[in-house]
């Protein structure tokens, strides 16, 4: 597999090259883009319509098939696509999956056209890296998410009669504390699904120290992962697991929106989308605070979870003019504003000014602490939302984690053992 | 004579049935109540209640509105592609099913049994692991993405179920029965149409209901083997419900549940005092 492998990218490498005049060439033709994603309904759906409208504006044909479900059934049809010799020009795909997927077919070398756009300079590094395996651009990013926004509610606030964001896990805890005395239920509002589990741990780690984070998580260094940083982690998750409302099954976060707004439960640690479905459930914006998540250096540290489009090698002239302009299209700051205004993310270029209308407060926020922690290097990448490993890694990682925030007989220094085990049982 | 119903054996009983329904029922009278009230009312209160406001639009809104990517047609066309796929699956694997649980139970020939093993086997295997082997089979047929693909697959994979239905079923006929007919010079296929498939009523029901269900409710050959507006319902349901980083509609949702498990529950309405009977046949012998 290793042989064939290598031998397989030389040719893609070369291929693609050869590839890319041609996109000069293919100027006669109408360019067309066939696509596969999973985005079909909702905000996501709509704002890849929407930039399909852009694509046939430049005249294109836009061929988009979402495949509904989760990333797996994503992954299932473009393995099917791929082995029948028929893989789409584009498909979504993200992190390091991205290298592991351009090791099973040979994909588009995008670098003169990001060379062209000047692209490289406006992209958070760590993030750079993902959509360059092997040092070609063969992908691009197209939003950005931060997992470890948090959320205060107003209510909750003032029953624990507080009116300071918490900027460091101690101001955090002391909150917490503050909140329960005062009558908030419980002061972490939760949804029970294993992302959302895994974004505690996460969250916890990155805010204790990104320097670890990158170390234990995102290299997975053994001594890291049994660090005494791992272990303050897990100990800070389990005291955000204690305030956790402990029935809430399986079930999304959304489902506890409303005790949340009401000030039953205090606060949320989520991913910027939260704020999407917190408005669009009627609910306003004076209703609750978005600040970066806890910190202990009080810099702000940046969980990056990014969607992306990887490029397939296809010989037809259309498809490859097709994917020309739908790259221009993608690294485009107007069209990366569109597609974040309708989905509630954040450009993934960092100069676009989000100080106009069509951006919330939240969004602004959000796009100020990415600077930041670009500036400071604390912008890290998410494990909770398969980011930093691959994965089948990142499904042992998780199993660790979620059965941990379950399972409050598990003492923080066994988690880190159990984590330090599933990392070297899976790779 | 003594009113029977009122014996404490039988009022434990009833108890213990009524107890059994309701836990059974809840989670059914949720999705029927919130198909009824609007995504805002379920956001703002709670998942379970009785609706404020009755909201029938998302009936509509599921049936011919809702967007999946591009499209906005609700999940009519859907159903429409699902039927397509599952009503020719269910006659084709139920007939052939039929044929070969005949020739296995009544015409014993050498290695019959082995075949029945190896076809049941199928039954065993999880869907993921016939997931490649399938793909290569449609690519060197040139049927990926179609829905005659969909239909030979199922047709394929049910035989594993029908096969084992059937033939469990004929085990209890007399082969004398088969006897009589070969000496009046019935052949293969004459008696099984004349005398076999009379007789088959109650698994033939059996099998369509099993099929039509399964293969109504699959998803992931559906979605990974068809594309855009060839897929199948569920495919749709899941694109309704997916978005992790989206707004639950769950009132848009469980209205298209609700539309979408309409055709399994009336073939089970129809076909339903069959069930029971046809698959305890030949259980015991």
């Amino acid at each position: 597999m290793p042989i064939t492998t290598t031998r397989r990218r030389l040719l893609a490498g070369a291929a693609a090259t050869l590839a890319l005049p041609s996109f000069a060439r293919a100027q006669g033709v109408k360019p067309r883009l066939t696509a596969i994603s999973q985005w079909s309904a909702g905000s996501d759906g709509a704002a890849i319509t929407a930039l399909g409208k852009k694509f046939e504006e430049k005249g294109g044909i836009w061929q988009h098939s979402p495949v509904p479900g989760f990333t797996t059934e994503m992954m299932n049809k473009l393995r099917a696509q791929i082995i029948a010799g028929d893989p789409p020009a584009c498909s979504q795909l993200k992190g390091p999956e991205i290298a592991a997927w351009s090791k099973i077919a040979p994909t588009v070398n995008l670098d003169s056209v990001v060379a062209a756009a000047g692209y490289e300079k406006v992209v958070a590094p760590d993030l750079a890296k993902l959509h360059k395996p092997g040092g070609k651009w063969i992908a691009l990013p197209l939003q950005i998410y931060s997992t470890n926004m948090l959320f205060l509610s107003k209510r909750a606030m003032d029953k624990a009669k507080a009116d300071k964001v918490p900027v460091t896990w101690a101001d955090f805890n002391e909150l917490a504390e503050k909140m329960k005395s005062g009558g908030v239920t419980y002061p972490i509002a939760n949804g029970g699904t294993r992302p959302d589990d895994g974004q505690k741990f996460e969250a916890s780690l990155a805010g204790i120290s990104p320097t670890a984070y990158r170390a234990a998580i995102m290299n997975l260094d053994k001594k890291a992962l049994e660090g005494p940083e791992v272990k303050a982690a897990f100990a800070q998750t389990r005291k955000i697991a204690d305030w956790m409302d402990p029935n809430v099954g399986a079930q999304p976060f959304a489902t506890n929106a409303k005790r949340f707004i009401d000030g039953d439960m205090g606060m949320m640690i989520q991913g910027g989308w939260a704020q999407g479905v917190l408005r669009n459930a009627g609910f306003k914006l004076e209703d609750f605070i978005i600040t970066p998540g806890p910190s202990d250096n009080s810099k702000p540290v940046f969980l990056l979870n990014a969607d992306a489009f990887i490029f397939w090698e296809r010989k037809e002239p259309d498809l490859q003019a097709g994917q020309a302009l739908m790259a221009k299209l993608v690294m485009d700051p107007a069209i990366q504003t569109m597609y974040s205004q309708i989905t509630g993310s954040i450009p993934v270029r960092t100069d676009v000014d989000l100080s106009g209308e069509g951006w919330s407060d939240g969004q602004r926020r959000t796009a100020a602490a990415l600077k930041d922690a670009v500036a400071n290097n604390q912008a890290v990448l998410s494990l909770a939302h398969n980011m930093a490993q691959e994965n089948g890694l990142t499904a042992a990682m998780i199993d660790v984690l979620t059965e941990y925030v379950k399972n409050k007989t598990i003492k923080p220094e066994q988690a880190a053992t159990r984590l330090a085990e599933a990392v070297e049982g899976a790779r | 004579m003594r009113d029977r119903s009122f014996t404490p054996s039988r009022m434990l009983i009833y108890l213990v049935v009524v107890l059994v329904a309701v836990a059974w029922l809840v989670p059914l009278i949720v999705v029927i109540l919130n198909s009824l009230r609007s995504n805002e009312e379920i956001a703002q209160t709670s998942m379970i209640g009785w609706p404020l406001k009755w909201a029938f639009g998302n009936y509509l809104t599921a049936w011919s509105d809702f967007c999946v990517a591009q499209t906005c047609a609700g999940i009519r066309p859907y159903m429409l592609n699902s039927a397509l796929v599952t009503i020719p699956a269910t006659i084709f694997s139920t007939l052939l099913g039929a044929v070969a649980g005949y020739a296995i139970s009544l015409w014993r020939f050498r290695g019959d049994q082995w075949i029945y093993g190896i076809v049941t086997l199928g039954i065993f295997l999880p869907q993921q692991m016939r997931l490649l082997p399938w793909t290569i089979v449609l690519r060197d047929t040139g049927l990926m993405n179609t829905l005659t693909g969909l239909v030979a697959i199922h047709t394929i994979q049910g035989l594993s179920f029908t096969v084992l239905f059937c033939r469990n079923y004929y085990v209890s006929i007399p082969q004398e029965l088969i006897r009589a007919a070969r000496i009046d010079g019935a052949g293969f296929f004459r008696i099984f149409w004349r005398i076999i498939l009379p007789l088959s009523p109650p698994i033939l029901v059996v099998t369509i209901i099993w099929q039509f269900t399964h293969i109504w409710n699959e998803f992931l050959y559906g979605v990974t083997f068809t594309t855009g507006q060839q897929q199948p319902v569920t495919a749709a349901l899941i694109a309704l419900s997916a978005a992790v980083a989206d707004i639950p509609q769950h009132g848009v949702q469980s209205a298209a549940v609700m539309i979408a498990a309409l055709p399994t529950l009336l073939i089970y309405l129809i076909g339903g005092k069959y069930f029971v009977r046809g698959l305890t046949a030949g259980a015991v012998k």
